[in-house]
């Protein structure tokens, strides 16, 4: 008898757990180049909110984690550049060419990049993501400790 | 002061029991099964216009196991508050050819097209090709945007049964 209610209130604690974690927030692991110098290449622990993703309170400049629409099971982050109907003019290939395109961010989608956008695959690969695919917003590194902090807006090129 | 502090806890204790047992619920809303209202005309004959109510599970598109000729739940990619009953017609990798239903426009040109559904997206179609915004009309939608697998029809009861192809 003494196990069994121990274990129901494991699975009570458990679930609030996993309540809070997919409504209110919840730390994320990052790695990779694609937000340099916002964010390392060898990893940080981000703070994330998913409150604003609900109540729609977004704005260009926000660092989002979204699912991968090219891979499913994989969540990345970027930076929000354009909501539904924002005009978002962008490099194409800026390794290889100058070249900008000027397009209009669709209904119901939004339009990230990476802070580097020389190694980084992002809506100027796949195009813009629908909004359904954006899992929270991060808004304070953990780890490395020198970079403890909120996120800096970016960087002006 | 004692008694207002032994009050207090109490409560607390009590409403902290509600509410791991409402999350306890959540998780298996979400993880597991849970009952939908569905309703509209875009899924003719299967389903009804008025509304039917239909167990959902929601492991199967977290392992992958969803594909071709299978009822979803899948979240609109053009209102991201909206969820959408279609049935999977492609999967990554396959070749669609579709009609449009006779435009608006009568300029428009009324002919087939034929696309590769590209890499982690899905080709998603109403039953019912006359009444029904699908991807045809916005294209293959991410597979991150399936939330759930319709399998069972619980309401009304007279068409209680599985629901197949």
């Amino acid at each position: 008898m003494g196990e069994w209610s121990s274990f129901i209130s494991i699975v009570r604690n458990l679930s609030l757990l996993y309540v809070t974690h997919k409504y209110v927030g919840t730390a994320a692991i990052t790695y990779g180049p694609s937000m340099l110098p916002t964010l390392n290449i060898t990893g940080n622990v981000l703070l994330v909110e998913r409150i604003s993703i609900r109540t729609g309170k977004l704005r260009p400049g926000d660092v989002v984690i979204l699912r991968s629409p090219q891979t499913p099971r994989k969540i990345i982050c970027k930076r929000l550049i354009g909501m539904e109907g924002d005009q978002v003019t962008y490099v194409v290939d800026p390794k290889n060419s100058d070249r900008c395109k000027t397009i209009v961010v669709p209904k119901g989608h939004v339009w990230v990049e990476g802070d580097y956008i020389y190694d980084s695959k992002d809506s100027r690969n796949f195009g813009a993501v629908p909004y359904g695919l954006l899992e929270g917003r991060a808004f304070w590194t953990l780890l490395p400790r020198k970079d403890f902090g909120s996120l800096a807006p970016k960087p002006k090129s | 002061m004692r008694q207002w502090r032994s009050i207090a806890r109490e409560a607390v204790a009590q409403v902290s029991i509600v509410v791991k047992f409402l999350s306890f619920l959540h998780v298996t809303d979400s993880y597991l099964f849970s009952f939908t209202h569905v309703l509209g005309p875009s899924m003719l004959p299967t389903l009804n216009i008025n509304g039917d109510v239909v167990l959902v599970e929601h492991l199967s598109h977290r392992i992958g196991k969803v594909g071709a000729g299978d009822l979803v739940l899948v979240r609109s990619p053009l209102d991201p508050r909206k969820t959408l009953t279609k049935r999977i017609l492609a999967v990554e990798g396959d070749k669609v050819t579709f009609c449009l239903d006779p435009p608006r426009d009568p300029t428009r040109d009324y002919r087939s097209r034929s696309l590769v559904v590209p890499k982690g997206h899905v080709w998603i179609q109403g039953d019912n090709w006359y009444a029904s915004t699908d991807s045809r009309h916005f294209g293959p939608v991410p597979y991150g945007l399936i939330q759930g697998k319709v399998f069972l029809r619980v309401w009304p009861p007279n068409s209680f049964g599985s629901l197949g192809q």
